[in-house]
């Protein structure tokens, strides 16, 4: 056939536009009827296949999880619950390959809603799967001010015991400590949650903020074996022995099972009895102690000496010199024993004990740690030299 | 009792007679304000719209044939997954050989040939085929891709608008290619890539008249789509890097594969096409069902990523998700499967399947690359981003649609170094091994011939500068007497001379009318005074050699002039410089 198709008639085009116009809104809300309901069905079906990737996931099936959250997504693609529960299957698989998916959901996740706190979350632990301090501690705070749906305080708290353990386990104590001191001042009334607080603590070797977390522990439980453990440990390592055998002779008692603590609660009990500056004893004591320190110093310089295979005798080693000169100074300090009877000789327990406490550190770094008086007279050296300074 | 009727030209009818003539009114000026071109425009709108909504249920019909016929979560090694895209492909023959006629593979070529050869007309039974028999393929999961359907669904569409319309066949013709980028645009949610390759394949030439409707279509379908369907992107992009130019090395070392790989895919299905075509028809009825049956083998076995378009696979691969040598062996798989799916005339496309084969290609060659040379910083998902281009730009031989695609899938613009380096070789070794781009090559086994833009970037384009001759040694000055103009040129062999422009313009005399001008007593006058008051057109350099055929035939002469300063002469042309530089053996004598 001819084309015979005349050209548009001017006149005719506001009413084509209309007819169109109209034609277009019918097939627009046609449209928008049928994608409501397929929209509906596979909303319905992703929930069901959601439901299924839960399961999974509690029976710790995680690629089976993986493929029902991947298929679930498929049904309502936007799905942000959906999103993120597929980011942290993919994330706890144990598939270094998935973290970078896993990432790529959260951040799209976290674009859409940066305020979302399980979205940084779960950010933060890809992060801390990957081992990157600065950007874990920045989601984790994210976290930690971010919106919760429910119960806040306590996932804020959950959230940044969840850093302090991360930044404890990549070697930052210092960092950890920070966020122990913020952690401390908005933790709940509750023993497990202070009890795991002064664990961190001790972990992040705070011994003093360990010690303060279980004594609250203990205020609100008494008998809370751990915290007497907690406690007689922490006072013990921050050289306060009397506390530390108050609290762990509790310990003891309470969970006689405990052999650390009964081991330490040893050690203490020897510090105690043999601490020549111990302030509630008589000069006769003091002097006795130090009078067994000094023999004992030389017992274990003796006997380090044979362990080693040296002769105190010669120095033509380096250890030997060491040993040699240890030996010679206690030699030569050895007659000042007798004057520590004599009034006047205030310094004189200082310069005894100082020579005591140079074997015992010599010694430990030579023939290796110490046990029983020699130990308790290292910590007593230990403490001595802490406080000095 | 009821109230007397008012009386015609009574007080109380002037209201709506006033009411009446406003409405008019309104309507002549909005009739004035709708000339064809305007009219055309807004046009393009609605078929954006239409097409739109085309391509929104189109994919709702896949995702539904995909859900019914798999399974929303499709296990390996199930009869289901070996057995479906066989028995799916029964159906579909069957369609395309008794209701369809006309729909068989992406689609693309039809509507190019609707442009060129149909003047525009694309039936709209088409669309509904296309629709209905590419869900089914699709959904059932052979392997291709659902973009060119889209393309020829909004072709077709406003195709059928057009006609329904009695626009003039110069305006319809177009439709076809407006309707195209609709629905590519659609399809894709990428309107740049939609638009530019409906012009580098579809009309095949840059056309500044079409532009801005096809631009207003591709615009107005995605928008429809993201209505409906949401802006998710196509794939979720993983962070993209490219820090050190050396690495182009790694990126030039893909194109090349990729380039490879273009040619063997384009290779296979130009050789087996024709073969399958060739077959008795009765085998026609069988040949998606073989198709289907072996992507369900394929996917039986444990590749079920390679069935249908593939973008969850893809968005995987980006993410690191196989190793490489499963990238590599899904490359492998995809090329066969979509090659069979391809040439068995089961009607779908091959975008998507470009886009996989591209994307684990690029994936497993990262891979491989990182692991001999590990100071490599590109990601997985850097290689699988270029991957994807590359495979474009070599296979579809679009090398601007397949850089543009690329930076706006991933709205990145930090890998477009890498990007244009890795198509180029791509492109080039592609171009190199197999002469005829795919589209133009199932073009001519259909026995058509077509314009391509590849084809007319190659023409050699002849320009006025290619057919000028040298500035004459004799230019006559206006301002002279005409007896010492005489004597200037008395002893010059030419018959023609150009004469200097004051004040402006250049004009043309020649040797008899100087001496009839001198014989008839105006010796003493100037050249000026005597000429006629006309002005020769005059050429640049640089305008195409077209240009002078205007006027080499109503003047002796055309002078070409600077474009800074038209009284800088660069040199003339005439009849017989223009026409030997076509290569004519006609002499036409300037005289």
């Amino acid at each position: 056939m001819p084309w015979t198709l005349p050209k548009l008639v001017p006149r005719s085009a506001p009413v084509i536009l209309l007819i169109l116009t109209l034609a277009a809104a019918v097939s627009f809300a046609g449209v928008g009827h049928l994608v409501a309901r397929f929209t509906a069905n596979q909303q319905a079906r992703g929930r069901t296949l959601y439901a299924q990737g839960l399961a999974d996931i509690s029976a710790a099936r995680f690629d089976d999880a993986i493929a029902a959250f991947r298929a679930a997504l498929t049904c309502d693609p936007t799905n942000s619950q959906y999103q993120l529960s597929l980011a942290r299957a993919l994330r706890d698989s144990n598939d270094p390959r998935r973290l970078d998916e896993a990432e790529s959901y959260l951040i799209a996740l976290w674009q859409r809603t940066p305020q979302d706190a399980a979205v940084n979350l779960a950010l933060a632990r890809v992060a801390a799967h990957r081992g990157s301090i600065e950007d874990a501690t920045r989601y984790y705070h994210n976290a930690m001010y971010g919106v919760w749906n429910s119960d806040p305080d306590a996932n804020r708290s959950k959230a940044r015991i969840e850093l302090i353990q991360f930044l404890l386990k990549k070697s930052a104590p210092d960092k950890a400590e920070s966020e122990l001191m913020a952690l401390a001042t908005a933790l709940p009334p509750d023993p497990a949650a202070q009890l795991q607080a002064a664990q961190l603590f001790a972990q992040a070797q705070d011994d003093a903020g360990a010690l303060a977390r279980y004594l609250e522990v203990l205020r609100l439980d008494p008998e809370n074996p751990t915290a007497l453990a907690g406690a007689g440990h922490a006072a013990y390592r921050s050289g306060n022995y009397v506390t530390a055998q108050r609290y762990l002779e509790n310990a003891v008692k309470t969970n006689p099972e405990d052999a650390d603590s009964r081991q330490l609660l040893a050690t203490t009990d020897l510090i105690l009895r043999t601490n020549p500056f111990h302030s509630h004893i008589s000069d006769a004591e003091r002097n006795r102690r130090i009078s067994a320190a000094f023999a004992q110093a030389e017992k274990r310089l003796t006997e380090c000496a044979q362990q080693i295979g040296v002769d105190l005798k010669t120095t033509t080693t380096p250890l030997a010199s060491s040993l040699s000169t240890l030996q010679s100074r206690w030699t030569a300090t050895q007659p000042d024993l007798a004057r520590l009877r004599s009034p006047g000789e205030t310094d004189l327990p200082d310069t005894l004990m100082d020579v005591v406490f140079q074997i015992e550190l010599q010694t430990s770094a030579i023939c290796g740690p110490p046990q029983g008086l020699d130990q308790a007279l290292l910590l007593i050296s230990q403490k001595r030299e802490a406080a000095s300074q | 009792m009821s109230a007397p009727a008012p009386v015609p030209n009574s007080p109380a009818s002037q209201p709506s007679v006033v009411r009446f003539r406003t409405t008019r009114r309104l309507f002549a000026t909005l009739e004035g304000a709708f000339h064809e071109e305007v009219f055309f425009l807004i046009l393009s709108v609605f078929i954006g719209i239409f097409s739109g909504l085309a391509v929104v249920c189109f994919r709702l019909a896949i995702d539904w044939t995909h859900l019914a016929l798999l399974g929303p979560l499709p296990q390996t090694h199930t009869w289901r997954l070996f057995l479906v895209p066989g028995l799916a492909g029964l159906v579909v023959a069957a369609l395309v050989l008794h209701l369809f006629p006309g729909i068989r593979g992406s689609g693309v070529n039809q509507t190019k040939a609707a442009l060129y050869i149909f003047n525009g007309v694309i039936p709209f039974r088409t669309a509904v085929g296309k629709f209905i028999c590419a869900a089914i393929a699709i959904g059932s999961g052979q392997s291709l891709g659902p973009e060119d359907p889209s393309l020829q669904i909004g072709a077709s569409i406003a195709s059928a608008l057009g006609r329904w319309l009695k626009i003039s066949r110069e305006k319809l013709r177009l439709m076809a290619p407006v309707g195209a980028a609709a629905g590519l645009a659609a399809a894709f949610n990428a309107p740049i890539s939609a638009v530019l390759f409906v012009i580098e394949e579809v009309i095949g030439r840059w056309s500044a008249g079409i532009l801005g409707s096809v631009v207003l279509s591709a615009v107005s379908s995605v928008v429809i789509v993201r209505w409906f369907l949401g802006s998710e992107p196509l794939f979720r992009i993983p962070v993209t890097t490219f820090k050190r130019p050396t690495e182009l090395v790694a990126y030039a070392v893909l194109g090349i594969v990729g380039g490879l790989a273009s040619v063997v895919f384009a290779k296979s299905i130009g050789y087996l096409r024709p073969r399958l075509k060739a077959l008795p028809r009765w085998t026609q009825y069988f040949q998606p069902a073989l198709a289907g049956l072996l992507v369900g083998l394929i996917a039986f076995l444990g590749a079920p990523q390679i069935m249908g378009a593939g973008y969850d696979s893809m968005d995987q691969a980006m993410h690191g998700q196989f190793a490489w040598k499963m990238l590599a062996i899904l490359a492998l798989l995809k090329i066969i499967a979509t090659t069979f799916s391809f040439v068995s005339g089961t009607p779908g496309g091959m975008f998507a399947p470009t886009l996989f084969i591209g994307a684990m290609l690029g994936g497993a060659v990262g891979d491989l690359e990182r692991i001999f040379f590990p100071h490599l910083t590109g990601s997985t998902g850097t290689y699988v981003l270029v991957g994807m281009g590359v495979l474009f730009a070599g296979f579809l031989r679009v090398p601007m649609t397949s850089v543009f695609m690329v930076l706006e899938v991933s709205g990145n613009y930090e890998i477009i170094v890498p990007v244009i380096v890795a198509n180029t070789f791509s492109y080039l070794i592609s171009r190199s091994l197999q002469p005829v781009p795919i589209f133009d090559l199932l073009t001519r086994q259909d026995g058509l011939i077509l314009p391509s833009l590849e084809e007319s970037r190659e023409e050699a384009i002849l320009r006025v500068e290619d057919a000028m001759l040298p500035v004459p040694a004799i230019i006559l000055n206006a301002q002279d007497y005409v007896d010492a103009n005489a004597r200037r040129v008395q002893d010059s062999p030419d018959s023609t001379f150009l004469v200097h422009p004051h004040p402006s313009g250049w004009n043309v005399i020649t040797r008899d009318q100087l001496q009839r001008l001198f014989q008839e007593g105006k010796g003493e006058l100037t050249l000026a005074s005597v000429l006629p008051v006309q002005s020769l057109p005059s050429l640049y350099p640089d305008l195409p050699l077209d240009s002078a055929l205007r006027y080499v035939n109503d003047y002796l002469l055309v002078p070409v002039v600077n474009r800074a300063d038209f009284r800088k002469l660069e040199g003339i042309i005439s009849r017989d410089s223009v026409f030997q530089k076509y290569g004519g053996k006609r002499t036409v004598s300037t005289n």
